[in-house]
């Protein structure tokens, strides 16, 4: 018995589960602000039990064919499409391999059975402070496909993440993909630290170029601010190698550069001995290996 | 409002749902499946796991228009003719169970996880059931008993350490 209260019931609404991108457009130009896209469900089915969302009509995405690809496109890129879910993405397997970084962030999230529901870009649209994937994302450099309104556009993940539970999506409009541009000899790894709760308290995604190749380097923080951030003082200090000094030298710049926020779940002070922690221990294992 | 049919423990049931009804009041409900256990509502507990077409889902957060034409088990699906699967005999043996409100899907997670992996390594098993609670603790008897199924009963801990 659902006692008829929030958190336990949902708002009405009408339930479409359209068969391709087209349909779900045309749906979405029917019903406007009325609708919501539906991935897994995990987060929407959360913000409309708290009464956070109240759409009238749910487009469910899962039904869609040409959404559930990962595919692998020569001079673009790694294509995951909206409907495919955390589980398919660690079944992938390649992903590990060519990007270490998001794959040790995806088989983190939550639990089995949820990650055999939520999608990878539900995740990123869903834009809370304290989700996983983003960093990773933004480390690897990459980019939101979107469909509808004037056409096909590609926004990077860093710029489509406006705000916490904010992102540059139109009405009209359809996130179809992540986009992770061909990377090769690139290191990665993520960490988190979520003091036993449900949340990130805070996480870092690292991705450096092998040693002496070219100089790339991303260190993208998550969950410390409102929306994830990256930190030129940590990428400077492992831009020529990580090593015992770099790492220690990385620990220190992130703990004095990476603006951390107060809040209910952590100090700033806390959360700037959290940044120096993780990125010793990112790192340490990318040096490992 | 429309009529969904559900095969559920291998009976085909057809309802006249609303479209924002989840899985979970669904089966409680409408179909009075209350081995199915509503508890926190969020994903967060795993008490109202079922299975969807094959794989473990938290009916909290799947829409019961969502399984329209698809199959779920319960707890009640894993045992037909009435005789306890090998896991449900572990549970009873080893006393897996103390208030009993989070078995059914303690039970349900890991013969689905015996099932796909007949000698799961301890880090299998709390892999497999990292999405379940149990606030009474009884989670060494429940490796135990899952232990004890897969041929390879594990040594009781030794004197001194705390174990219901």
């Amino acid at each position: 018995m659902s006692f008829g209260s929030p958190y336990t019931t949902l708002p009405d609404f009408e339930y479409h589960s359209p068969k391709t991108v087209d349909e779900a457009l045309a749906l979405l130009r029917e019903h406007l602000d009325e609708a919501k896209l539906m991935g897994g469900g995990i987060g929407l089915i959360a913000f409309m039990k708290e009464r956070l969302m109240s759409p009238t009509h749910v487009i469910d995405l899962k039904g869609v064919e040409e959404l559930k690809e990962v595919k692998r496109v020569p001079g673009k890129g790694l294509w995951i499409g909206a409907a495919v879910t955390l589980s398919e993405l660690l079944q992938d397997g390649k992903l590990g391999e060519e990007n270490a970084v998001l794959h040790e962030a995806v088989a983190r999230i939550a639990d089995p059975m949820i990650r055999r529901r939520a999608t990878l870009v539900g995740n990123v649209c869903e834009a809370i402070p304290w989700v996983d994937t983003p960093p990773a994302l933004i480390a690897l450099d990459a980019s939101i496909e979107i469909v509808g309104g004037e056409g096909k556009r590609t926004v990077p993940v860093s710029s489509f993440i406006r705000g916490p539970v904010d992102v540059d999506l139109d009405t009209t409009e359809i996130v179809t993909a992540v986009v992770i541009p061909e990377s090769k000899g690139r290191e990665g790894a993520f960490e988190k630290f979520t003091g036993g709760s449900e949340f990130s308290l805070a996480s870092v995604a690292i991705v450096a170029s092998g040693q002496g190749k070219s100089k790339y380097a991303r260190a993208v923080y998550g969950a410390v601010n409102s929306t994830p951030i990256r930190c030129a003082a940590v990428e400077e200090q492992i831009k020529d190698g990580i090593n015992v000094g770099s790492v220690r030298r990385a620990g220190q710049a992130a703990s004095e550069n990476v603006e951390c926020v107060d809040d209910v779940l952590a100090s700033s002070a806390y959360r700037k001995h959290l940044v120096k922690v993780i990125t010793t221990k990112a790192l340490g294992r990318m040096m490992e290996r | 409002m429309r009529e969904i049919s559900v095969v559920v423990n291998g009976r085909v049931r057809k309802r006249i749902i609303k479209d924002n009804e989840l899985l979970l009041d669904f089966l409680r409900d409408r179909l009075e499946v209350k081995s199915v256990k509503a508890a926190c509502w969020r994903g967060e507990c795993g008490l109202c796991t079922v299975k969807l077409d094959g794989c473990l889902v938290k009916s909290c957060l799947v829409l019961a228009v969502e399984a329209d034409g698809k199959e779920v088990t319960t707890v009640e699906g894993i045992s037909p003719g009435g005789e306890l699967a090998p896991i449900q005999k572990a549970f009873v043996e080893h006393g897996a169970a103390q208030c009993g409100f989070c078995t059914p899907a303690w039970v349900l997670a890991t013969h689905e996880l015996l099932a796909k992996n007949p000698r799961p390594t301890d880090e299998d098993l709390t892999e497999a059931v990292a999405g379940l609670v149990c606030r009474c603790g009884t989670y060494n008897q429940i490796r135990e008993a899952v232990a004890d199924v897969a041929g390879k009963r594990r040594k009781r801990a030794p004197e001194g350490i705390a174990q219901a």
